[in-house]
């Protein structure tokens, strides 16, 4: 079972599968054991970044040659809500061959805004522990699951029959990182069914197919790992100004569904930085590719969140790729965590 | 199995307003506690607020009443010029941005009252909710003398916040006595805060106070402009004022019983009052002593510096032994005096100076000649300091001391008296009020003695004077008798801390920032003291016994005719001639009266017997004024026209003298 907490009292029926509660429950079981205090550090913040930084050549479906537009309408706010998720865990403990036993929550939320307010439309918060459950002693595993926490096997992610204890760590987080993904999705897929007005969604929208066809949601994405352009492309997207947009790309894979995209300067370029300001928006991908319709709905959206750079995220660091009502959201699952 | 949870209100329950919250850094304790609100939360400074619990203790719910003391609101901003970099320097640019920042309101309330009081714990997380009627009365402990028949409970105003409007009540025990006793009142002068606010609680202490507690009066001195000269006058109220007496249950009219009292200017005929307008003149007395009435506090009017030990001892002498006695003297020869009068006094003195100085006697009676001319100088002067309070000729016309009335107030204008004269005014009357009610025989149980100006009369520095050491001995003793002293000042600061010390009741209006700065004040939170720097008029902040935090009260307007409007519609009335005036005073027994009749009476009499006559027929209120008035004047002496003998001729002429040789 899922274990749920929110701004409304738990039900009784569901466990309390919080952090101390699974520290409680630990010490009960194994009273002589090192138990984690809840001083340690999360996990995300001793994680490396997986992902390798690349560039991918885009396929443009407007234009010719990647070029900067002026986003000459004045920014206009449309936004009704928006979507972000984030995840925090901890080393419970560890076994006597220093497999861990990871606490893990996985949150998300949609802040619906209402007279220049914003106010949580819905929010799923989900306590679990993580662990390889080959590596765990069975007693324990059993009794775990016996109190109600809901329990996450990550053998599958962890692969191979390694044991260092940093790849079941990793594969911990990997697995609550499919877990935060899993509920954004809902989130946004429960929105896009029943909701019509324009959503901002803190990410890519391509993970699910409902949510990548809808018209109404729109994805911003802050992190550059993957840039989609090269060469001479980069260069002109790397020279956009503040409130111009990169012409239209198609951004496609094997298991996602395809969406358009484009580059956006919020913030004009300061210091180094290339990237300063800049982010990627997803939309979703017309039927029919036709160039002038396509240019138009990218001013569209642009204008949109041009609109959102005020007032800025101060005093979150990524302020200069961060909409308001993301930092909002974060606020939000920060508090509630 | 993933579920995802709406966030919103239920229905039915009242919702709560806010929800307590603590901190490591900002913890709750069991006198103070933190709550936020949603920015649109009718929460203000003085909200009383009630916060609900979670968890029982000793099987109960705690119930936590509070009143709001201190209001913060911030943002997520880290610093003031994240905004500035946030709308590049442009103020303007703020208003275009699509969302607002997240803030909070977040209050910091002090606790009114625990329910249950045992054990006394720091105040939980809880729901917090405005302040129902009876959540008011519990939370100010009001519900303990608001029951059944033993109800003692005085309106002092209305609390108003959200949609609660509920009286605030005091307890008449601990406002009139015995339990405490006294109300003092603090603010600005301008906003006709402190008088109408007397004015309220008089009309509601009349309309309240138990009958079983038994009769009350008031005494009011009027010591300024026409503010009290009109309390028997409908006055304008509108509808919110009219709203505020109904919540009360105080009718909305003027006092019923009003009696006034002032004394003559000096030229010992004309009222020296602004009530002075023939059309009201039919409950206006006049307030005249004389030598007995006076000498019995002349050191009110004299000060140390002018009366040593051996003049001292010269008054006792001369009121104990000469006043009202008939007086015999060796060194006066076989005369016999009986003194009544100030002027009797004045040739009492003449005598004993000229015989001792015709025997070349340098003291009489252990008493140096220089001493009895310098008493004889000070009491003398006394007449002249006190004219038209004080008289000559010992005529008295005083308050109705042993038949005073309750729910009547008595007015005394002492606002164009000169400092001496007010002093010994109050001091006389104070004394007298003190003197019956110890006797049990004043007519009335309990009185409430007005003074305003406080700091005046008892201040914190100066010299002790007569006046300051008999408003102590008020404040400290007078609710074992039922003497009330309600106080208004400027500058409670100013006013010696054991005068408001002792007064159970204070009421603030509006402040001067200044006097906010004092230490008197550092009990209040800033947030209060600006509110109290802000109040409107017909608002008060009320302490009392049984609150333990002041509250914010709203009160109606005075049914009552404003001084100004007063003196407007009824303008004072011009000096006038001496046969006018006493017409005038006369006609309050006889309105059948003419001038023509009183020119006739008086004929060529002097001033001094027509004001003397005047001033017995309203003492003694004949059936028969005319006659009354005629008896009191001497015998006209008869007058005959001298007829001139013709003088004899020197010479008379021969009839037939044609030359008139």
């Amino acid at each position: 079972m899922l274990a749920m907490s929110a701004i409304q009292p738990s039900s009784p029926t569901h466990a309390d599968a919080s952090f101390r509660a699974a520290v409680r429950l630990l010490a009960s079981l194994m009273p002589d054991a090192p138990i984690a205090t809840g001083s340690e550090p999360p996990l995300e913040s001793l994680a490396q970044a997986t992902e390798p930084p690349r560039t991918v050549e885009a396929i443009l479906i407007e234009d010719a040659a990647m070029r900067a537009h002026r986003v000459f309408e004045p920014p206009v706010a449309q936004f009704a809500a928006f979507l972000d998720g984030t995840q925090a865990s901890r080393t419970l403990y560890s076994c006597d061959d220093g497999t861990p036993i990871v606490h893990g929550t996985a949150a998300a939320v949609i802040r619906e805004r209402r007279n220049k307010r914003l106010y949580t439309r819905r929010h799923v918060v989900a306590h679990r522990l993580y662990a390889n459950r080959r590596r765990v002693p069975g007693w324990l595993w059993a009794r775990l699951a016996e109190s109600g926490m809901e329990l996450r096997d990550t053998a599958e992610e962890e692969g191979g029959d390694g044991s260092h204890p940093f790849a079941s760590r990793d594969a911990a987080i990997h697995r609550l990182q499919r877990d935060r993904e899993q509920a954004e999705h809902a989130l946004a897929e429960e929105w896009c069914r029943h909701d019509d007005r324009p959503i901002l969604i803190d990410g890519g929208i391509s993970g699910v197919d409902t949510v990548a066809r809808s018209s109404c949601a729109v994805g911003v994405i802050k992190s550059h790992r993957t840039l989609y352009a090269e060469g001479d492309a980069l260069v002109k997207i790397f020279a956009l100004r503040r409130g111009e947009r990169s012409s239209v790309f198609r951004v496609a894979s094997e298991w996602r569904t395809p969406v358009a995209s484009w580059y956006l300067r919020l913030r004009d370029r300061a210091g180094t930085d290339p990237m300063w300001g800049l982010v990627r928006v997803e939309v979703a991908h017309p039927e029919r590719v036709d160039e002038g319709a396509i240019g138009a709905r990218a001013d569209e959206v642009s204008r949109w969140i041009l609109a959102e750079a005020t007032p800025v995220s101060l005093p979150d660091g990524r302020w200069d790729k961060m909409v308001y009502g993301v930092r909002d959201c974060e606020e939000f699952l920060r508090a509630v965590l | 199995m993933t579920e995802t949870i709406d966030v919103g209100l239920t229905t039915g329950a009242p919702p709560p307003l806010g929800r307590v919250v603590a901190t490591e850094r900002k913890p709750n304790t069991p006198h103070e506690f933190h709550f936020w609100t949603a920015l649109d939360s009718p929460v203000g400074i003085g909200t009383i607020v009630r916060v609900e619990g979670d968890q029982p203790v000793n099987g109960q719910i705690p119930q936590i009443y509070g009143i709001v003391v201190e209001g913060f609101s911030y943002t997520d901003l880290a610093t003031p010029l994240h905004d500035v970099l946030g709308h590049d320097g442009t103020p303007g640019g703020a208003s275009l941005a699509a969302t607002h920042r997240a803030e909070i309101r977040l209050y910091t309330a002090a606790v009114l009252r625990q329910m249950p009081e045992e054990p006394l714990q720091p105040v939980p997380m809880g729901r917090v909710y405005l302040a129902a009627d009876d959540d008011v009365a519990v939370a100010l402990r009001m519900d303990g003398y608001l029951r059944g028949d033993n109800r003692t409970g005085i309106p002092v105003g209305v609390y108003r916040a959200g949609g609660t409007d509920a009286p605030i009540y005091l307890d008449a025990d601990f406002l009139i006595g015995p339990e405490a006793a006294h109300l003092n009142i603090t603010g600005v002068s301008g906003l006709a805060t402190k008088t109408s606010a007397i004015e309220w609680i008089l009309a509601s202490i009349f309309a309240h106070f138990p009958e079983k507690k038994g009769s009350v009066a008031a005494l009011c001195f009027n010591v300024k402009g026409p503010d009290l000269c009109f309390l028997d006058q409908p006055g304008k109220i509108d509808e919110a004022d009219k709203a505020l007496y109904e919540k009360c249950g105080v009718p909305a009219e003027p006092f019923e019983n009003v009696q006034y009292f002032a004394p003559y200017k000096p030229d010992g005929f004309s009222l020296n009052t602004l009530r002075s307008n023939e059309q009201l003149l039919g409950n206006v007395s006049s307030l005249t002593w004389g030598l007995r009435e006076v000498l019995q506090y002349a050191e009110v009017l004299l000060n140390k510096d002018d009366v040593d030990a051996k003049a001292d001892a010269l008054i006792d002498f001369i009121r104990e032994r000469i006043v009202d006695r008939d007086f015999t003297d060796p060194l006066l020869g076989n005369k016999s005096y009986r003194v009544r009068s100030f002027a009797d006094l004045e040739q009492w003195f003449k005598d004993v100076l000229s015989a001792m100085e015709n025997r070349g006697n340098e003291g009489w009676r252990t008493h140096h000649v220089a001493t009895i001319r310098k008493v004889r100088n000070r009491l003398s002067n006394i007449s002249t300091r006190c004219a038209g309070l004080v008289t000559d000729d010992g005529g008295v016309s005083d308050l109705p001391f042993g038949s005073f009335q309750d729910r009547t107030v008595y007015v005394i204008d002492v606002a164009s008296l000169e400092e001496d004269a007010q002093d010994l005014i109050f001091a006389r009357v104070v004394t007298k009020l003190r003197e019956h009610l110890e006797k049990r025989d004043l007519g009335v149980n309990h009185v409430i003695v007005f003074v305003d100006e406080l700091n005046k009369y008892a201040p914190t520095d100066g010299q002790d004077t007569y006046v300051r050491k008999m408003l102590l001995d008020l404040a400290e003793r007078g609710r074992y008798l039922g003497l009330v002293l309600f106080s208004a000042q400027q500058f409670r600061s100013q006013v010696h801390r054991r005068v408001v010390g002792n007064s159970g009741t204070a009421l603030y209006g509006r402040m001067d920032a200044d006097e906010l700065a004092t230490p008197g004040y550092s009990v209040l939170s800033p947030a209060v003291k600006t509110k109290l720097a802000t109040l409107e008029k017909g608002q008060l902040m009320v302490r009392h016994p049984h609150f333990t935090q002041p509250i914010f009260v709203r009160f109606p307007r005075p049914a009552i005719m404003r001084g100004r409007d007063g003196a407007e519609q009824y303008p004072q009335a011009v000096d006038i001639e001496l046969d006018a005036a006493v017409l005038r005073s006369l006609r309050t027994l006889d309105p059948s009266l003419t001038l023509g009749w009183l020119r006739d009476a008086i004929g060529i009499r002097d001033d001094e017997e027509v004001i003397r006559a005047r001033n017995a027929t309203l003492r003694e209120r004949p059936a028969d004024v005319k006659k009354f008035f005629q008896s009191q004047l001497r015998p006209a002496a008869v007058t005959h026209t001298p007829v001139r003998p013709l003088a004899p001729a020197v010479r008379s002429s021969p009839a037939d003298d044609p030359y008139g040789f």
